[in-house]
């Protein structure tokens, strides 16, 4: 059961927006489709709920065949990024309208409408406009619409990408806290990788339209399949250091700054140094290269200031400098890369 | 203090200028005015001279004997209540027609991707309909209306105006819906209402203003339209207001009074209208103009 991508493909005109995707939902999942834009994560979810074609290729839920089937009966539910309320309603009759045109009675109605906006807190607005709430209050108003009745599957399109910071860390909380309670699959759309890290079971990243890796974001983030997904996952980004042969991806947080040199330990510059209150992003040159270390808070150095720094060995990753895709490699190898861009 | 001193001369001036900016506007306020507003005066105090006082030179513009016999001789003598309940029924009708074919089709040229461009296509060839002169399609239409034995109803005209107003109904309405943002009616739609249920309970009651002004020009030229009315109906039975007050002017006479009783009673209905929707009609015509 669940929600399966068959080979789906979506052009329009010589423009491959989707391409070749295959993918397969339990249910009760929280999936985030995680990419930059333009990489077909929006595309696909307006495919899965019928608002755009599908040019090739299945999609199926709960094991029938959606295709040709309109978007009014997919029983779906869906929050968009403009949160898409109805002005001319009030916070309860936008909550109540898909129980409205389901022909639902008016007692039974106002009774759930009751219920959700007591869920999300927002009782007390129920007879304003959506003009007059705030971005906040609108996201919860838009989630209220969805989960007011029990659909198929919630699809969410960057949900929180209106909000300021504080308030997108606290809904996204409250949406993951929400999903355990309703344990309804939900598909969510994003770029943020800190939302489909924190948020997702399994996160499918997208590159111009085709899946890269389709995995828990542990294991997206610890066994990225290509350089794009390292790249894409983790703030602040996996280092890259490109030699002929190889190109060796170390996160931040691998990486350890010694101010006395040691055994083993490879010399390097600090550029600049950026103090988070709780860590300290230490900005390093390397020969060529720049890294970017994770340092304790009290890390201190002077720009210019001389380094060491230690590489946990088991925690790099490699790539092919042409394709980009993972490759295994002996360890030896690379360490030899690394003292002679450092040489250099 | 000299540059104080230069400062007061200047706001004082600047003051000037805009009691003279103001007073002039006025003035072209006024003159606006009275060149629109002077022929109704007259036509209204005609309706209401006798026959003497219409004729007397100088005319006595401001001071006169008033007199309803000219309204009487219409409406009561004369068959104008029939014209002009007939006016009513067509003006009505049509728009409504116009209004419900033209929603629909415009929503379909703003939505829904047709093969061959055919939503430029379409759109271009529906207003292609209102580049010739009216007179091209009087005869035809005759013609077509003699065979489906239609001359002399109301009927007719309703057909014919619906068709006269539906481009400019479709061209309004398109540019409303155009301005949505689609996702309104996307999330409609996954809500699990019809097509025709997001029109009707989502997208319609966002371009009220712009319906409602769409309508106002719809009834202004079915109301005042006077060719085909000519044209389609010789009898009674469906001759309209504008048709009704032409034939006043006969071989013999004109009846001056009776014509401008009965267009000043003409006016009513639409003025009546007009104000009673006016709150949508100045949104209306400024919809898009600023996205709100």
């Amino acid at each position: 059961m669940g929600i399966e991508f068959r080979n789906v493909n979506k052009t329009y005109g010589d423009n491959c927006v989707v391409d070749d995707l295959s993918l397969t939902i339990d249910d009760g999942e929280f999936i985030v489709l995680l990419g930059p834009s333009g990489c077909g994560k929006t595309t696909t979810l307006r495919m899965l709920a019928g608002l755009e074609s599908v040019t090739s290729g299945d999609i199926s839920i709960d094991g029938e065949r959606v295709n040709d089937v309109p978007t009014q009966h997919r029983d779906l539910a869906m929050v968009f990024q403009s949160y898409a309320l109805y002005p001319h309603m009030t916070i309860a009759e936008n909550i109540g309208y898909p129980l409205r045109v389901r022909k639902l009675d008016k007692p039974e109605r106002a009774a759930r409408v009751q219920r959700v906006a007591a869920m999300l807190e927002i009782e007390t607005l129920l007879d304003r406009k959506p003009r007059q709430l705030s971005g906040g209050e609108r996201q919860r108003v838009a989630l209220a619409r969805a989960i007011v009745r029990e659909p198929r599957a919630y699809l969410m399109d960057e949900p929180l990408s209106n909000l300021d910071a504080r308030l997108r860390v606290q809904m996204r909380g409250e949406l993951k806290r929400l999903q355990h309670q309703l344990r309804t699959t939900t598909i969510y759309v994003t770029h943020d990788q800190a939302e489909a890290m924190t948020l997702a079971s399994r996160v499918a990243v997208m590159k111009k339209g085709r899946l890269q890796q389709f995995d828990a974001p542990m294991n997206i983030y610890n066994h990225p399949v290509n350089r794009f997904v390292a790249e894409f996952v983790g703030s602040p980004s996996m280092n890259f250091i490109e030699g002929s042969q190889l190109t060796i991806g170390i996160r931040p947080e691998h990486i350890q700054v010694l101010s006395q040199p040691q055994d083993g330990a490879i010399p390097a510059t600090v550029y600049v140094t950026e103090q988070m209150g709780n860590e300290t992003f230490v900005f390093l040159t390397v020969g060529t290269n720049r890294l970017i270390a994770r340092a304790p808070a009290d890390f201190r150095a002077a720009d210019e200031s001389r380094v060491w720094i230690t590489i946990s060995k088991d925690k790099t990753h490699f790539f092919d400098p042409v394709s980009g895709e993972k490759r295994a490699t002996d360890n030896t190898d690379w360490i030899r890369i690394l003292s002679v861009s450092s040489a250099a | 203090m000299r540059t104080r001193t230069r400062e007061k001369y200047q706001s004082a001036n600047k003051l000037a200028h805009s009691k003279a900016t103001a007073l002039l506007r006025y003035v072209a306020l006024v003159a606006a005015l009275l060149f629109s507003l002077a022929p109704v005066y007259w036509m209204l105090t005609i309706s209401l001279k006798t026959e003497v006082e219409q004729f007397a030179s100088p005319p006595p513009w401001f001071v006169f004997t008033p007199t309803l016999e000219h309204y009487y001789d219409a409406f009561v003598a004369r068959g104008f209540g029939d014209y002009l309940l007939t006016s009513a029924i067509v003006a009505v009708a049509s728009t409504a027609c116009a209004l419900i074919i033209g929603t629909l089709a415009a929503y379909a040229l703003a939505r829904f991707e047709l093969p061959w461009r055919l939503n430029r296509r379409l759109s271009l060839w529906i207003l292609s309909t209102r580049m010739f002169p009216a007179i091209v399609t009087a005869v035809p239409l005759f013609l077509m209306m003699r065979d489906l034995r239609l001359l002399n109803t109301r009927a007719s005209l309703i057909i014919v105006y619906t068709g006269f107003n539906l481009p400019f109904v479709v061209w309004m309405m398109r540019g409303f819906f155009a301005d949505l943002p689609r996702d309104l009616e996307e999330a409609a739609l996954v809500d699990g209402d019809s097509r025709l249920g997001a029109l009707v309970r989502v997208v319609l009651p966002l371009v009220t203003p712009g319906l409602a002004a769409t309508a106002v020009f719809c009834l202004i030229v079915s109301w005042n339209e006077f060719l085909f009315a000519l044209v389609l109906t010789q009898t009674d039975a469906a001759m309209t207001l504008p048709v009704g007050i032409a034939g006043r002017v006969t071989q013999y006479e004109i009846k001056w009074g009776v014509m401008s009783a009965a267009a000043s009673v003409a006016i009513i209905p639409i003025l009546v209208f007009a104000l009673s929707v006016q709150k949508y009609l100045v949104r209306g015509l400024s919809m898009g103009a600023v996205k709100g």
